[in-house]
Formats: structure tokens, C-alpha cells, sequence
């Protein structure tokens, strides 16, 4: 980044936008901030329903069940608590990690796709 | 000067060309209207800002490209390998959602994804998408998403069952939590609304409420059309990464 001229002027360009994103830097750091509030708001308006819809859906499924197999009372007081459990796997998985899909994996612990294509689609930094 | 309290009267539908096919009701509504020009305006905003690119973009270009930067990244880091395959899906359906909900900011205008069946068809749109492509693409194997390892078998009684519903569950969180976010949000303001038409000099507090709650409004319009993507994301991302 001396006097030395590079010979193409794209690459001076380069030059100066990673020069101009050095000083830029904290401003960025800024916005990363606003972001993860951003997701964090998205996942505090996820996670709020779903333990009522689990425990609503399953109760309903239950009475369901009991109108056409007429097995009053056990279909809907079984699956009343299967809908809370439920309900409170999904809503563990989504605070313990954010992508913890269904079945007991830890987060973290075999996710070979997260790696491997990290920046695929970055064509347009470099 | 009675003036009547309706909140609930914005979410009425109505037939503008009443069709009927055989013993169905097909009538094109003002819902339906409203997902035409959700339509329209996302595929304009497209073809016109994408017709005279430059390498420099300018205002609608630039919008564009955020939109899909936007929606590239959440594929990207929620999808990874494998996920560029889903993006026109996934683009799709978040532009779409956005663009009704905002639309349906617009006073006197209808939001479409306020209807329980509109946002329903679109959940089950992803819920047998995934499965699809989970059973596609691991057969039978894909099942075992099911079937949690490392557990005694005696509670896998319990535990299949409880992974099921979870599963089958997921169109309906989807679904529910658009739709009732929206309705709510614009049951409120309409009724904030109402109060403010009937009580006449202390009409500046519900009017205040209100105008607070119009930005809290595009906030959540915004927002639901964000969860409603990522959460197609993670369940791809489940059915192509399976365990």
C-alpha cells in the first residue's frame, strides 16, 4: 500500500476498499450487534407459540380421537401430556440450539454441511 | 353518535368476481387480489431493478440485492452445503410473505396472510416439501429422524410418539404464528382506532398507542416473514442433513 502502483487498476481499487473497510471496521462491529438483536427478537416470536400450539393440537388430536374410537376419557388426557411433552422438546431444542433438530443431537456434533460450504456465494468480495 | 366498534370487520372477505366451478366456490376475492399484487410487485421489483444492472448498483438495484444477499445468507449459513438448490424456494417464500404482510400495512388494504388457510398452505407447502426430500434423498433411513439413539428401548415407547407429534406439529407453529401475529396486530390497531373515533378530546392517548403501534407493526410484518424463511431453512437443512 506504498507509492508502488499497481499495474492493474482493479486491483488498486481493491486496495483502496479494504483500506477504506479498515476504517470502517468498528462501524461494522456495530451493525453485527443489531443483527444478533434482530435474530434475537425472531426467536424470542418463535419460541412463544410453540408450546401452546403443541399442547392445544395434541389435546384436540386426543378428543379426536376419543369422538371416533369413543374412549373417553384416556386419548385426550394421554396425548394432553404427550402435546406438553412435546411441546417442551421443541421448545428446549430451539433455546438449547438454535438448529437442534428433531432426535438427540447436540449441536455441534456432526453438522458436516455448516463447514463445507461456508462462502459459497461470495463472488462479490473478492 | 354511536359509531360502532367492528376490529374484526378488515378481515371479512369478499367475492369481487364471484366464479363457481361444479359445486365449488372459486370466486377470485380481495385476498386473493392482494397475494395477485404481492405477486406483481415482488416480480417487478425483480425483472425492473435487475433490467439495466450496473456494476455500481443503483436505488432499485440495490434493494434487490440486498433482498437476495439477505435471503442468500440465511440459506447459506442455515442450509449449508447442498442449500443452493433450495434459495428459489426459499427467496420465493420469504418475498412473498414480506410483501403481503407489508402490503397489508397499507390502510384499507387486506392482509392476505391474516387468513389461517393462506399461511396454512404455505406451511404445508415446506411440511411435504421436506418430507419429501427427506424421503427422497435418505429413503427409508429418513425415518430414523424418529428414533433417537442411545436410549433404552423401553422408552422408545414413549419417545417415538413424542418425536411424531413434534414433527407433525410443525405445519401447524408455522402456520399459527404468522396468522395470529398478523391478526392480532391489526385487531389491535383497529381497535385502538375505534376508540379513538368514540371518545372524542382524549382521543390524542389511543392515537398515540396507535402510532407506536403501527411501527411495532412493521416491525413484526417484517420479522414473521423472516421466521417463516429461517425456519424452512432448518427444517431443509434437517431433511438434507439428516443424523
Amino acid at each position: 500500500m506504498s507509492e508502488r502502483e499497481p499495474p492493474d487498476p482493479l486491483a488498486r481499487l481493491g486496495e483502496r476498499i479494504d483500506k477504506a473497510r479498515a476504517q470502517h471496521a468498528p462501524r461494522q462491529a456495530a451493525v453485527g450487534d443489531r443483527s444478533a438483536l434482530q435474530q434475537g427478537i425472531g426467536f424470542g416470536f418463535r419460541i412463544g407459540i410453540e408450546l401452546v400450539v403443541a399442547i392445544g393440537l395434541a389435546t384436540a388430536l386426543g378428543w379426536a380421537i376419543d369422538h371416533w374410537l369413543g374412549t373417553r376419557p384416556w386419548g385426550i388426557i394421554v396425548l394432553f401430556f404427550l402435546g406438553v411433552a412435546a411441546g417442551m422438546l421443541n421448545v428446549y431444542r430451539a433455546v438449547s440450539g438454535i438448529s437442534t433438530p428433531v432426535g438427540y443431537r447436540r449441536p455441534g456434533e456432526e453438522r458436516a454441511g455448516k463447514q463445507a460450504g461456508q462462502d459459497p456465494w461470495d463472488d462479490d468480495e473478492n | 353518535m354511536a359509531i360502532e366498534l367492528r376490529p374484526l370487520e378488515q378481515f371479512t372477505i369478499e367475492r369481487i368476481i364471484p366464479i363457481h366451478i361444479g359445486g365449488l366456490d372459486v370466486s377470485y376475492t380481495n385476498a386473493a387480489l392482494m397475494m395477485t399484487i404481492a405477486v406483481v410487485f415482488v416480480t417487478a421489483l425483480m425483472v425492473l431493478a435487475t433490467r439495466s444492472a450496473a456494476l455500481v448498483p443503483r436505488r432499485w438495484q440495490s434493494v434487490a440485492e440486498m433482498l437476495y444477499e439477505f435471503v442468500a445468507d440465511m440459506v447459506d449459513s442455515n442450509i449449508g452445503q447442498g442449500g443452493r438448490e433450495f434459495f428459489p424456494f426459499v427467496f420465493t417464500l420469504f418475498t412473498f410473505i414480506l410483501f403481503a404482510n407489508l402490503l397489508g400495512m397499507i390502510p384499507f388494504s387486506y392482509t392476505t396472510t391474516s387468513q389461517i388457510i393462506v399461511t396454512f398452505a404455505l406451511a404445508a407447502v415446506v411440511f411435504i416439501l421436506v418430507t419429501a426430500i427427506g424421503i427422497i434423498q435418505h429413503g427409508f433411513h429418513f425415518l430414523s429422524l424418529f428414533v433417537p439413539h442411545g436410549v433404552p428401548k423401553f422408552l422408545l415407547l414413549l419417545l417415538v410418539p413424542i418425536e411424531l407429534l413434534s414433527y407433525f406439529i410443525r405445519p401447524f407453529t408455522l402456520s399459527i404464528r404468522l396468522f395470529a401475529n398478523m391478526l392480532a396486530g391489526h385487531t389491535m390497531l383497529a381497535i385502538f382506532g375505534g376508540f379513538a373515533a368514540s371518545i372524542g378530546v382524549f382521543a390524542f392517548f389511543p392515537v398515540g398507542i396507535n402510532v407506536l403501534l403501527v411501527g411495532l407493526e412493521f416491525l413484526v410484518a417484517v420479522l414473521q416473514a423472516y421466521v417463516f424463511a429461517i425456519l424452512t431453512c432448518l427444517y431443509l437443512n434437517e431433511a438434507v442433513h439428516l443424523h
